[in-house]
């Protein structure tokens, strides 16, 4: 039950700054995600917050208290650690435990079996509780640090990519099993993670980190929808969004854009237009998720471009398409049944309702088209 | 170029290890046939230790076989050295010669065998382009990102005009990202030599992305032959229908029950029964208990007039493109994924649809496909 | 098959080279111990047949104390040697493995290098050094100059094991609510346990061996085993049977401990110190 403050966080190792100048609140009892990619500052940063590393400048508050010179251990902080962080000589028992028989935290024996049982039964691993770490499989692992995090009552939760390491089959059931998991544990959450999939599905809300900066915080739906810039529209999503320039063309106060060597422009619609006319913008990049294309493999009307087959990949419940438009490579998500072949002929248009509109000079997200609705959708 | 032959081909270790008197498996690959067209891409699928590395080595030579025979093209190769059976290897971990140029690295092979100077230009010109090494040819192994070497190691394969690639997890080493493209780049590179390539892999997203057709093993043994929609949609058994797919496959135990509504599949761990699709009716009968399996995109919420299963939300998750549901179902979860907009609440009360044709089930005991009459 | 005989005619080949190998190495012992059991009378004139006598092992072990002083001695200095590298070396080694200081690996090499120099060439100053501030001929001078041997052993050693257990599961039991003296007795010690004992009894063994330091650096006072070997060559002859007995007896100690721990020996120094 806390609320955790970073005030111009900086933490550097040797020359290369880890941490830069973070400011960041997490609010009581919320789930808060952490996203970016490696080496982004991701684990400094909960490690700046568990007390293991010291922060060259800035302040770390919990519950609006300076604990920039409490030691770890009075924190009150159980973390999750990416490489599990078991101790390899005492069983999982034992590990579970280890909170409890330290000298802050200590419960008597008969206390420990029973919370020792409670958690591993929940975690499912109450059967492997003689075992060593390196006797059981890696998600019993996962699972055994995260009951060691459980089995007390802490201020704070961290958990660092707690089931990045687990195959991408059983990461899908224990992502659902934390979720419904939330639900019982209303302590202060940060969980960090590369997976976008993860930070959609579990975040009250995201955080996404760069080169050891803030770039965006929002709901999971307003950095999927709104992405603060093109480097987070490519985090999210698979496969990668598609971001290309367009060329800007008045036609009597019609705003178009001529895209991928075309003639003729697509219209933009007007919400979007005005916002590019009243911002000034010259130079535009249009980003466009694998849905938001429409393919035909027949001319159906002038907007269609010419392009053709680069790549067919059918993954099961779909076929991933990377689609040739004068040299630029689409990537276009089409049903799994679809029949193909490499560098056949095929026509793709752009839904430009579903655009989302970059400053190409700085990268920077401008608009998209009925985004305040979009974003109000309950 | 050529065609593939694997005929009842079988491996067995010999225990040496006296102290471990029960080896794993002594068979490591169990009575594998195989055949492939000229020019096919064949992905050879499976979990660790499901003989499929093996298959691999004994193909390329590096593996006596214990039974069974081998042909490539027309030359039966059971007793050929490596060197003659005219193939190309990439494997896992890359390989390369670390004090050589990536040139040299590339070339090594036409050295051994005494091509010309000329010629090795010649065809390094030819090949680098095709995996856009051309920047590269005069760095250093070490100066290379995994991706790169991953090229690099592929040309190097390629740059002796092989009748067969063989391709060992080629990429279990780079990330996501990377893997997409190489994903892209080997495809294209397949269409333009048009060589007959094996590749082995666990990962069954790039055997599906890649492959013509794919090989599923599991303990030494062939489950599956087939294109990717195939065993997509048509699994011969629960093992290929789970590792097949992802979100996988929801794979559940079910009671047949006769009522006056219908006969219906009982889900055993939770309150969710299923109309028996009329197809299955004659393959059923009350009681029987079957496994029953339906892909996460095959279910549906349905609206107020739905006469779906009731089913409370256990999990409610929106991933940006799609959305995910998922229902307690004992230790486990019924999954359903889903383009549609709505959003729900955990604990949300719903009516829950299944595509019926595409239902699959599954023996309980040997878990082999029970196919409709 | 072709094959199987190939393979058959290599295991023969190597088994036979082993073997060779085995009796070159081992026969030199076994020649000691025959020793122990001659006369000097009989030491030249047989070789295999001959009166097996005790009576080396009597003037050597009962009759008269110099052999067992020696030999207590050797225990205490060899002990002491290794007691205080372990003091010193365990958090030196710690210290190696986690912390980033400059100059860390310069130092880690001086340290190293102590076992590069000959020991014939830093005694003599050495000597020097001791007479004048009193060290020659003391326990704990010994002690202080087998610290060239034992703790540079030590900390390579436990270096490598510290660098192998990850930083993250000191700091999930610094979270679990431990202090670091806690976090170290609880979790680090008995994880590199292993390289611990094996590298200790290891500098044990070395200490023991040593030769050079004890009989420059110790008078009559403090003689180890390995000096007093040399007082059976008498001005006449030497007593090849008693001298014989002295080694053996003091080979005893490094035997029998090399066989208690000997599973713990290879896979003690096979872990860390490889990476090291």
């Amino acid at each position: 039950m806390a609320k955790i403050d970073l005030v111009n966080v900086t933490k550097r190792f040797n020359k290369t700054v880890a941490l830069d100048g973070i400011d960041l609140t997490i609010h009581d009892k919320e789930f808060f995600v952490l996203f970016g990619p490696a080496g982004a500052g991701k684990t400094t940063l909960l490690k700046v917050i568990a007390g293991v590393e010291f922060p060259e400048v800035g302040e770390v508050r919990i519950s609006d208290e300076n604990v920039n010179l409490v030691e770890p251990a009075k924190r009150n902080i159980s973390m999750v650690f990416e490489n599990y962080a078991l101790y390899p000589h005492m069983n999982i028992f034992d590990n579970i435990a280890s909170p409890m028989r330290s000298p802050l935290y200590k419960k008597d024996e008969a206390t420990i079996k029973r919370e020792v049982h409670k958690v591993a039964s929940m975690m499912k691993i109450d059967h492997l509780l003689e075992r060593l770490p390196s006797q059981v499989s890696n998600g019993q692992r996962q699972r055994t640090a995260l009951g060691r995090a459980l089995v007390r009552d802490p201020n704070v939760f961290l958990m660092d990519e707690p089931i990045a390491h687990l195959d991408a089959k059983l990461r899908h059931v224990m992502r659902a099993e934390l979720k419904e998991m939330q639900h019982e544990f209303s302590t202060t959450t940060i969980y960090v993670t590369h997976d976008y999939l993860e930070a959609l599905s579990l975040g009250d809300r995201v955080g996404i980190i760069n080169e050891g900066k803030i770039v965006q915080i929002g709901t999971g739906e307003e950095v999927y929808l709104t992405p603060a810039n093109e480097f987070v529209a490519r985090l999210m999503g698979d496969p990668e969004i598609n971001i290309f320039e367009i060329d800007l063309v008045d036609e009597d106060g019609v705003l178009g854009g001529v895209m991928l060597g075309q003639k003729k422009p697509h219209l933009i619609p007007e919400d979007v237009a005005k916002v590019i006319n009243d911002g000034g913008y010259t130079k535009i990049r249009i980003g466009l998720r694998g849905n938001d294309f429409n393919y035909s493999f027949t001319k159906v009307s002038p907007e269609y471009m010419d392009a053709t087959v680069y790549s067919v990949e059918p993954i099961g419940n779909k076929t991933i398409l990377v689609v040739d438009v004068n040299g630029e490579k689409l990537r276009v998500i089409a049903p799994n049944d679809i029949k193909v072949e490499l560098d056949q002929p095929i026509y793709v248009n752009v839904k430009m309702d579903k655009a989302m509109f970059f400053n190409a000079e700085d990268g920077n997200f401008i608009i998209r088209h009925n985004q305040k609705q979009l974003l109000e959708v309950d | 170029m050529a065609k593939l032959i694997l005929k009842n081909v079988f491996k067995r270790y010999e225990n040496k290890d006296k102290k471990k008197k029960k080896a794993v498996n002594p068979l490591a690959v169990n009575n594998f046939s195989l055949e492939t067209e000229d020019g096919e891409f064949i992905g050879i699928l499976g979990p660790s230790g499901c003989g499929k590395t093996t298959s691999l080595r004994m193909i390329a030579g590096l593996e006596d076989i214990t039974d069974g025979e081998i042909y490539i093209g027309d030359m039966k190769v059971n007793d050929v050295d490596p060197k003659d059976r005219g193939i190309g290897l990439a494997f896992e971990d890359y390989a390369l010669y670390p004090p050589l140029s990536v040139y040299d690295n590339i070339a090594f092979n036409l050295k051994a065998k005494n091509v010309s100077a000329d010629d090795i230009k010649k065809e390094i010109d030819r090949i680098a382009p095709m995996l856009k090494v051309e920047e590269l040819l005069e760095m250093r192994p070490a100066k290379l990102s995994g991706g790169q070497k991953q090229r690099v190691n592929l040309a190097r394969a390629i740059i002796r005009k092989p009748k067969l690639l063989l391709l060992d997890e080629p990429m279990s080493h780079l990330d996501g990202k990377m893997r997409q493209v190489l994903r892209i780049e080997l495809q294209r590179l397949h269409k333009e030599i048009k060589c007959t390539t094996i590749i082995v892999t666990h990962d069954q997203l790039e055997a599906m992305s890649l492959a013509d057709r794919i090989a599923i093993m599991k303990d030494g043994e062939l489950q599956q032959f087939g294109t990717p929609l195939e065993v997509y949609d048509n699994p011969v058994n629960e093992f290929v229908a789970g590792f097949i797919g992802e979100p996988p496959m929801n794979i559940n135990t079910v009671k047949v029950e006769k009522t006056d509504k219908g006969t219906f599949f009982k889900f055993v761990d939770a309150d969710i029964a299923i109309p028996v699709p009329d197809r299955y009716l004659p393959v059923v009968s009350e009681g029987m208990k079957v496994r029953l399996g339906v892909r996460p995109t095959d279910l549906m919420i349905g609206d107020e007039n739905s006469k779906g299963s009731d089913a409370k939300i256990s999990v409610f998750e929106n991933l940006g493109e799609e959305r995910k549901i998922s229902f307690r179902v004992g230790t486990e979860f019924l999954t359903l994924v889903t383009p549609d907009e709505k959003r729900y609440k955990q604990g949300d009360p719903v009516k829950l649809e299944v595509k019926a044709d595409k239902t699959h089930l599954f023996d309980v005991e040997t878990g082999e496909v029970i196919r409709a009459k | 098959m072709n094959h199987k005989s190939k393979e058959m005619l290599k295991s023969i080949g190597f088994t036979g080279l082993l073997t060779i190998y085995a009796i070159f190495a081992i026969f030199p012992l076994f020649w000691l111990i025959l020793l122990t059991f001659k006369s000097d009378a009989q030491m030249f004139n047989t070789t295999f047949v001959f009166t097996p006598t005790l009576e080396n092992y009597r003037i050597v072990i009962l009759q008269g104390t110099d052999y067992v002083k020696a030999f207590i001695n050797n225990i205490i200095v060899s002990g002491g040697a290794v007691l205080l590298s372990l003091l010193v070396g365990v958090p030196g080694a710690y210290a190696l493995a986690r912390y980033n200081f400059s100059k860390k690996e310069d130092l880690a090499f001086t340290i190293l290098s102590f076992r590069f120099a000959p020991e014939i060439l830093v005694i003599l100053p050495l000597f020097m050094i001791y007479q004048k501030i009193g060290l020659y001929d003391t326990y704990f001078g010994l002690i202080w100059v087998y610290q060239l041997i034992t703790l540079p052993l030590l900390i390579w050693v436990l270096r490598g094991y510290f660098e192998d257990i990850s930083v993250e599961v000191e700091q999930a039991a610094n979270l679990d609510g431990y202090s670091w003296y806690q976090v170290f007795f609880k979790i680090l010690l008995p994880l590199i346990k292993p390289g611990l004992v094996a590298s200790a009894l290891l500098a044990f063994i070395f200490a023991w061996n040593n030769f050079t330091f004890p009989l420059l650096l110790s008078g009559f006072q403090i003689e180890t085993v390995t000096v007093a070997a040399l007082r059976y060559i008498g001005s006449d002859t030497v007593h090849y049977g008693q001298m014989a007995v002295a080694a053996a007896v003091a080979a005893l100690p490094e035997v029998v401990l090399a066989l208690i721990i000997q599973k713990h020996l290879v896979r003690g120094l096979s872990f860390g110190a490889v990476k090291g």
